[in-house]
């Protein structure tokens, strides 16, 4: 997978769309565990959500680099 | 307004000291944690060796707020602002590399542009409208003399602006965060309760007249500010995000149950007024039931489903009282004044149930089935906003010319900080006062700079040393921030700071360089106030209570002519947000405000029941005549609406009378005839707004000013 991609001849930062991809994850799973209330379970639901994009984002970009 | 019986019991001096400690503890979490995430930003911004680490600190300045939502609502609104407005700011340079009249021209119109749209919001929605016009500034003024380095420049601007909103998102949401969810949920359940008291109250005889006109003013505030906390709260919690379409349907159906308790009331009134005590006196009976349900202890928990069952077995016991207090009225008109208030009584009983029903349901741990889709709309006007584009284009203009004239070097930094607070300011309420207090922070803000520049950074080595030198300054600008008194003046300060500072990994200490910039920022902040003093903004001013009370009575007509389907909605979301901004701008108590005040209750009167008898018409087929007859009589309601005057209401009298007789031959429509008799209740009210225009108190004004 390229670093970089090119838009219209625009290089972008591949990390970029990997991070707006990582978000959109974070948002989908975010709707499901509202849905039902699972953050109730969890002791601290911000650092939940940063810890488990840390994780998405992460594992993303270590696949691709 | 409710009774509130003054507190005789002095808190003690204990409690005072804890009460002082909780607020001092908030503001000083507040400080550090911005603090936090201002020097976060900075090392990771150098780490990463963006070009301007300053700008990612600034932004963590910016969207600071001691509730985490707020936090979190205004970091997204700049993320989607900053994302346009660089996209903007390449196409500007990409257009127009090396013209700079068109170049300066096409700036100001976008900047004016997003001046404009800003106005018609009132949330962080605004926000990301200025964000976008300035954004486009920021991207595109810097690289004027080498166009190709546009795109570096949105990159760098775009991650930077990011960075900076990461940072203190995290930092708020997880150290220490203060919800908004908690304050919403607060605000429900109050809101809740009060409206439930005041019904029971209500019902039961206990209120006058002007204090439930008092308290429709609450309760529409109320509203709003509801929805605002929701268009907040849905960033923080994604448990409220899946809540958001209740509480707004919460929020609708408590519109429609304190507007068909208002009618009621009125009515009521009416008929006592005018003698009819026989029926008023049977409807007060009637609704006995309602009152004695509600007449329950309402404490936080499960209370909204408590009601539930005693709310069904009232409607049944006002059904089955019914029938006999109907028969002991004799006449003609007391029958019809009657069941018209049954009408309406019946629809009261029914919005309470749907009120009471979501608000359970939203109490409940856990929902149940999603809710139906409803709109908050917003009474926007485009005339202010045309003034603020007008305004913001005609200073980017004059300055632009300025600076093409001058060959000023610095013209670029004026304009930019002119960009930003003409853009910011364009919705303040009163824009003149608020530039003039940024403007002192500002000035304030680059002194103190002066100082921690040149006399106390040089002394120091390092990023932790570069902190302890420059944090203690800093601090006392977020100190003055969390004070809502001294709020402005404290962003003004720590923009002031954080911009002039200009934090980058090779500092440059270069006085004349520092106060070239200073007075070109302090030019551009002063022109943006000198924008808003030869153009005022619209907001407040005379003419626009005007307009606006235009606009509120054109609801009428738009609830007479516009489609039915979710017409109530916004008809009712609409009212309440144009009544909350005549409410925001006008003095309290003043003619002005009583007169909107009066106004905007039989708006809203007239709006509902005109579309409740549309619903009525829709539903079933009327012969052509009455149907004709009827829409003559809404027409001629709607043009009274537009243009009230002696002849409009003449006609709208006689149109309605006619509809009356046409509809009163058939029996089998007697609902329609209820609705028709309401609207003419409300119509010969001699104490509502529209007793101006009756001719016979016309005749009694010129007969004393005859005599």
């Amino acid at each position: 997978m390229p670093r970089e991609i090119a838009i219209g001849g625009v290089l972008i930062p591949g990390l970029l769309v990997w991070f707006l991809l990582s978000l959109a994850l974070l948002l989908l799973f975010d709707w499901v565990v509202g849905r039902y209330g699972l953050y109730r379970f969890v002791w601290h639901p911000a650092l939940f959500r940063l810890a488990f994009f840390v994780c998405i984002f992460g594992s993303v970009a270590l696949l691709l680099y | 307004m409710s009774v509130t019986e003054a507190k005789a019991v002095a808190s003690s001096r204990r409690e005072l000291i804890a009460a002082t400690l909780r607020e001092e503890t908030a503001t000083w979490l507040f400080v550090l944690k911005s603090l936090l995430a201002f020097y976060i930003t900075g090392w990771l911004a150098m780490r990463l060796e963006l070009p301007q680490p300053s700008t990612a600190m600034l932004t963590t300045i910016i969207v600071a707020n001691r509730q985490t939502g707020m936090v979190l609502a205004k970091s997204f609104y700049r993320g989607i602002g900053t994302l346009v407005g660089a996209l903007a700011g390449f196409l500007i340079v990409a257009l127009f590399p090396q013209q700079r009249v068109l170049f300066l021209t096409a700036m100001s119109l976008w900047i004016g542009l997003c001046a404009g749209g800003a106005t018609l919001y009132r949330n962080f929605k605004a926000y990301a409208f200025v964000l976008a016009g300035y954004t486009a500034a920021i991207v595109a003024l810097p690289v004027i003399d080498h166009p190709l380095e546009v795109f570096n420049s949105a990159v760098f601007r775009m991650s930077e602006v990011l960075l900076g909103l990461g940072v203190s998102g995290a930092v708020h949401d997880l150290i220490f965060p203060r919800r908004i969810r908690d304050d919403m949920r607060r605000l429900a359940r109050t809101q809740f309760a009060n409206f439930i008291d005041f019904v029971q109250r209500a019902m039961a005889g206990k209120v006058a007249r002007p204090d439930i006109e008092n308290a429709h003013l609450r309760f529409v505030r109320d509203a709003v500010t509801l929805e605002d906390l929701r268009s907040s709260v849905i960033f923080e919690d994604p448990e409220a995000r899946a809540r958001s379409g209740h509480i707004m349907m919460l929020n609708q159906r408590f519109m429609a149950a304190s507007t068909s308790l208002q009618s009621l009331h009125h009515l009521i009134n009416r008929l006592k007024r005018k003698g009819h005590d026989v029926p008023a006196n049977a409807l007060i009976e009637l609704y006995g039931p309602i009152s004695e349900a509600l007449d329950a202890p309402i404490e936080a928990g499960a209370a909204a489903r408590v009601l539930l069952p005693r709310l069904q077995s009232a409607r049944k016991a006002m059904d089955l009282h019914r029938p006999a207090l109907r028969a002991g009225l004799r006449s003609d008109s007391d029958l019809l004044d009657f069941d018209t208030g049954v009408t309406l009584l019946d629809q009261f009983a029914g919005e309470l149930y749907d009120y009471v029903d979501i608000s359970s349901a939203l109490q409940a741990p856990t929902l149940v089935g999603p809710a139906e889709r409803v709109h908050f709309e917003r009474g926007n006007d485009y005339i202010g906003s045309t003034i603020a584009f007008v305004r913001t284009t005609l200073a980017m203009g004059a300055l632009s010319l300025f600076w093409i004239g001058s060959a000023w070097p610095y013209g670029s930094s004026a304009m930019l900080i002119a960009t930003v607070f003409a853009g910011l300011f364009a919705a303040a309420p009163n824009p003149s006062l608020a530039v003039r207090e940024t403007f002192t922070g500002y000035l304030l803000g680059m002194a103190v700079c002066f100082v921690c520049l040149f006399y106390v950074l040089p002394e120091m080595d390092g990023f932790s040393l570069l902190i302890a030198g420059s944090a203690p300054f800093l601090m006392v600008g977020l100190a003055l921030m969390a004070a809502p008194a001294t709020t402005r003046v404290g962003v003004g300060y720590c923009m002031g700071f954080a911009y002039i500072l200009g934090t980058k990994n090779q500092m440059v200490f270069d006085v004349m360089n520092f106060l070239n910039d200073m007075i070109a920022q302090l030019i551009g902040v002063a022109s943006a106030g000198i924008s808003f003093v030869i153009i005022p903004p619209a907001i407040g001013s005379i003419w626009f209570i005007h307009r606006q009370l235009d606009r509120l009575r054109r609801q009428v007509g738009s609830a007479a002519t516009a489609p039915l389907t979710g017409l109530r909605s916004r008809f009712e979301s609409m009212n309440h947000d144009l009544f909350g901004q005549i409410v925001a701008q006008t003095e309290r108590g003043s003619q002005a405000s009583r007169n909107l005040l009066a106004w905007a209750l039989s708006v809203h009167e007239m709006g509902r029941t005109l579309i409740e008898l549309r619903n009525q018409m829709a539903n079933r087929s009327l012969p052509g005549e009455v149907h004709g007859a009827i829409t003559r009589a809404i027409d001629a309601l709607a043009r009274l609406y537009e243009q009230p005057s002696v002849v409009s209401y003449e006609h709208a009298l006689h149109a309605l009378s006619a509809a009356t007789v046409m509809t009163s031959r058939d029996p089998s429509m007697h609902t329609l005839m209820d609705y028709l008799h309401l609207l003419r209740l409300a119509l010969v009210d001699d104490q509502s707004v529209l007793a101006e225009y009756m001719r016979s108190k016309t005749l009694a004004n010129g007969a004393t000013h005859a005599a």
